[in-house]
């Protein structure tokens, strides 16, 4: 249902095997569905989960197996709700080469090093990519720069907040 | 050269010379009018005009070539320039050669070039879609420069830890591969 299979072929199912209303079965399957996603949007313990349904008044054989649902597609249904977040654009990948250049129109007998890179985004949904040229020096204070990033999680002021944030 | 000979040789004002470097640096280098220059305003504006395009035709194309002080003598020389005025001229021409090469290496197409980044780390905790959800965030800005347009159109992403790695790790390929073929 979440991923968007056809809802209709399992109503049809439904149908002939329970015997009960569209309706019925709708808002069954929109509970089931409401409960699962808000079970694993908030990340809900095993005991937190029983405790909730524990007061819907079922069997404890159907509150087993409604656990079991939760656990065994939690996973799944948190990765699902991560893509619908709203997202900038992403890092896919980087393409690099070297290039030195050596001459042009306007003028002769150079010796120009550049890094040229293709720089691949993810951009809702899509795919781009961009083109773009750095020099030596340029390239070293990147690294520089980015490697700062890096190590700034390592650093005890970010620690302490991962830490305190479980 | 063609011009600059015949203006040469018409010998109207005798600083003629370093008039022509004067304009052709003002013009080519700096990019002000000639015509408006006080200094100037005795010379029939015509001669002027041809003497500074036959000065900015030369020193250009002195710079596109890389032509030694020899190679522009000889050709001043071809052009009947008396040896006072040549030397005067290769002078001025060697001192300002390294910016002239400069300004003609910047001329023409080349992809985006970027000139620094930004970054900024973030800890997501959550959203209105999933909660709990503690990953570190990187927001990396790559400042880049136009040399056509001289605009600034910066390329902004987010990465996650490994995939700011996975970046870090390409562009140290980079430089050890650039590091290698300098020294080869």
């Amino acid at each position: 249902y979440l991923k968007g299979t056809k809802p209709s072929f399992f109503l049809f199912f439904f149908l002939r095997k329970l015997n009960v209303g569209v309706d019925t079965i709708q808002h069954g399957v929109e509970g089931l569905v409401y409960l699962l996603t808000e079970s694993s949007k908030l990340m809900i313990s095993e005991v937190d989960f029983q405790d909730s349904i524990n007061v819907l008044g079922f069997s404890d054989e159907l509150n087993k197996s409604l656990l079991q649902l939760y656990l065994d597609n939690r996973k799944e249904i948190r990765t699902i709700l991560g893509e619908l977040a709203p997202k900038l654009p992403s890092y896919h990948s980087l393409e690099w080469r070297l290039d030195v250049q050596l001459a042009s129109r306007s003028l002769r007998q150079q010796i120009k090093p550049a890094v040229t890179m293709k720089l691949h985004l993810n951009q809702n949904e899509d795919q781009t990519a961009q083109v773009l040229q750095t020099d030596p020096a340029t390239l070293l204070h990147l690294i520089q720069q980015l490697e700062q990033a890096l190590g700034e999680m390592k650093m005890n002021h970010c620690r302490r907040i991962v830490r305190n944030m479980k | 050269g063609f011009f600059w000979g015949k203006v040469a040789f018409k010998g109207r004002a005798a600083a003629f010379g370093t008039a022509c470097w004067g304009l052709a640096n003002k013009c080519v280098i700096s990019n002000s009018f000639i015509l408006d220059d006080p200094d100037l305003k005795d010379i029939d504006p015509t001669v002027l005009k041809h003497c500074h395009a036959a000065a900015a035709t030369c020193i250009l194309e002195a710079g596109r070539q890389k032509a030694d002080i020899s190679a522009i003598s000889a050709c001043l020389e071809d052009c009947k320039l008396d040896k006072e005025r040549i030397e005067q001229f290769c002078t001025e021409y060697q001192k300002n050669k390294d910016a002239l090469e400069i300004l003609l290496g910047s001329i023409g197409r080349s992809p985006l070039h970027i000139t620094d980044v930004s970054w900024r780390l973030e800890y997501q905790i959550k959203n209105n879609q999933l909660h709990k959800t503690y990953q570190p965030s990187y927001l990396v800005t790559l400042n880049v420069e136009n040399s056509d347009s001289g605009s600034h159109p910066d390329v902004s992403f987010s990465c996650t830890m490994e995939q700011l790695q996975d970046l870090v790790g390409k562009l140290k390929d980079a430089a050890k591969s650039l590091e290698r073929a300098t020294q080869m």
